[in-house]
């Protein structure tokens, strides 16, 4: 069962910005990341899922209801933390998550005070005083405390310490094991290829890619660095499936795709003394995408 | 109601700070009515000396301004003034405040419709609308009746004082739509300031020149004290052309801003 399903979503601002033609589907339990670069239209999509802005053409449906026509029975079951937070600044932590939890007709107060032991928050300051990284807290505490069946993060990890990040992450992990689905928008990829099942890569607001992330870093690349004996032609390497070629002296490493057989005979007839072969981070993909492009 | 509650609070200072000048400069004004009727004869004259245009500028009747309700309606008019600037504080913070402050995302996200959200905005605003003039009523009729020299009827005192809601109504519901056209309403006081005081002068103007059409485009001649001094009622044309405007305002204001794009700040 897809949770998320966008149709030819657009949307245009004037001219500017704006996404075209955005499709994809999140299934139930399921970790989605939406990755590219700033301005790509991560945003957009987002606040069009929530309804905070109105589809140009296109549609987009949660639970399988349309986002625009049933926004408010719809936003019951989702969490969401903007990438920037910004709350009533006179309030008390305590008394803006009361608030948030009043909106939803179930007893929060109890996940609260977990959710606010994990993160670590102080849940008596006022929001005021709070710096950029615990005023994050305090919007996945928010995020989190109805127990959402649909998670919609918004670069999430900004303005948080590695060690809080981890158990951000870890929280999130337990909400998907207990059901939720999550929706993780992010330009950084190392925390997109920790989370996510799948991913679809955003670039200039349309969807270039939605692919598993184990088959874009499996299947599709391996990253190879062969340091040879002597050096040899620099045109050997060149055919078909290698990409990003970069010969250092001794050293050679590229990214192949294709038959792994035809790569390691090709090896295989040169002097070599040593050799590794490795996963490509999603970051080389990324790249690799982004100036296919280009 | 939960956000009925909060919007309440997040209003409270306001209101309890509108609300204290406004008796404050009641409890002024009304104060120096004793010592005024004891000189009427003298004041007249010294008032007779200014230019007639001045005295109508300034709302001045030298015929009724002896008796308690003459002086009141004369002071009513800055009353109404302060009035007006509250209620379009309140109007245009509505639904800017939460562009400005950067919370909408926070509340749009909600399972609430914009509607709602509206609504409880409104009702909000209405009952610190309410709570202003009942204190503001009950000061002013007990202050009157202290200082009074003659009886008066508290049928007029009255029907001048509650115009003061009207009033604010009006400036309400002009707020709500200039905050809801406009697309980010970065300070409240210069756009409630500028407008208030647009349509004080345009009243002004209008008293002096005596044309009864330019009455009809600011909210502060809606309500003549002396027509009400007169005849003990309203005029009917106005109140009809203020209801309709509010209604108007309101139910523009409660389309653009269901229909409305909520930026990322």
């Amino acid at each position: 069962m897809n949770v998320i399903e966008i149709k030819n979503l657009t949307k245009n601002y004037g001219k500017a910005r704006g996404i075209t033609d955005v499709s994809f589907n999140v299934e139930q339990g399921e970790i989605f990341g939406f990755i590219g670069p700033n301005g790509a239209g991560k945003s957009t999509t987002i606040r069009t899922l929530l309804s905070l802005i109105y589809p140009t053409s296109g549609s987009a449906t949660i639970f399988g209801k349309d986002c625009v026509k049933f926004g408010p029975e719809i936003r019951k079951e989702i969490g969401y933390l903007p990438s920037e937070v910004f709350y009533y600044d006179n309030m008390r932590v305590i008394d803006l998550l009361k608030y948030s939890a009043s909106f939803y007709k179930k007893d929060c107060s109890k996940r609260i005070i977990e959710l606010a032991e994990i993160m670590d928050l102080d849940l008596n300051k006022k929001i005021d005083d709070l710096s950029y990284g615990n005023k994050k807290k305090v919007g996945i505490v928010q995020g989190l405390l109805h127990a959402p069946k649909l998670i919609i993060l918004d670069e999430p990890t900004s303005g948080l310490d590695p060690l809080m990040q981890q158990k951000f992450f870890d929280l999130l992990e337990q909400e998907n094991k207990k059901g939720a689905t999550i929706l993780l928008s992010s330009h950084i990829l190392s925390e997109v290829q920790r989370l996510c099942n799948r991913v679809a890569i955003i670039k200039e607001g349309k969807i270039i890619k939605v692919e598993k992330i184990s088959t874009l870093q499996e299947s599709n690349h391996k990253k190879f660095k062969i340091e040879v004996k002597a050096k040899i032609d620099d045109n050997y390497f060149k055919v078909s499936g290698v990409s990003a070629l970069d010969i250092n002296g001794n050293i050679i490493s590229f990214l192949f795709r294709g038959n792994i057989n035809f790569i390691m005979k090709k090896i295989s007839e040169i002097q070599i003394t040593n050799l590794w072969i490795e996963e490509p981070d999603l970051e080389e993909i990324f790249m690799h995408y982004y100036e296919k492009e280009d | 109601m939960n956000m009925f509650l909060h919007e309440l609070k997040a209003y409270r200072k306001s209101t309890i700070v509108w609300t204290c000048s406004l008796i404050t400069l009641v409890i002024l004004f009304l104060s120096m009515f004793p010592t005024f009727s004891k000189e009427a004869v003298a004041f007249k004259e010294i008032l007779k000396g200014f230019p007639e245009p001045i005295r109508k500028a300034l709302g001045l009747s030298i015929d009724s301004i002896s008796s308690i309700l003459g002086f009141y309606s004369y002071m009513f008019l800055y009353t109404t003034l302060c009035g007006a600037i509250q209620a379009m504080n309140l109007g245009t913070s509505i639904v800017s405040k939460e562009v400005r402050e950067k919370t909408a995302d926070f509340l749009l996200t909600k399972p609430v419709t914009r509607t709602k959200i509206m609504t409880l905005k409104l009702l909000a605003a209405l009952t610190c609308l309410v709570i202003t003039n009942i204190v503001y009523l009950a000061v002013a009729s007990t202050m009157a009746s202290f200082v009074k020299t003659e009886e008066y009827s508290y049928k007029i005192f009255f029907m001048i004082s509650i115009t003061l809601f009207f009033v604010q109504l009006m400036f309400l519901a002009l707020g709500i739509i200039i905050s809801v056209v406009m697309p980010k309403i970065k300070s409240v006081l210069p756009i409630s300031l500028g407008t208030v005081f647009t349509f004080f002068i345009i009243g002004m103007f209008a008293a002096t020149t005596g044309d009864d059409a330019m009455r009809y485009i600011t909210p502060f001649k809606y309500f003549d004290t002396n027509y009400i001094l007169k005849n003990a009622s309203y005029e009917f044309s106005f109140i009809i052309i203020e209801i309709g405007f509010i209604i108007a305002a309101i139910t523009a204001s409660y389309i653009i801003y269901s229909k409305k794009d909520v930026h990322a700040v």
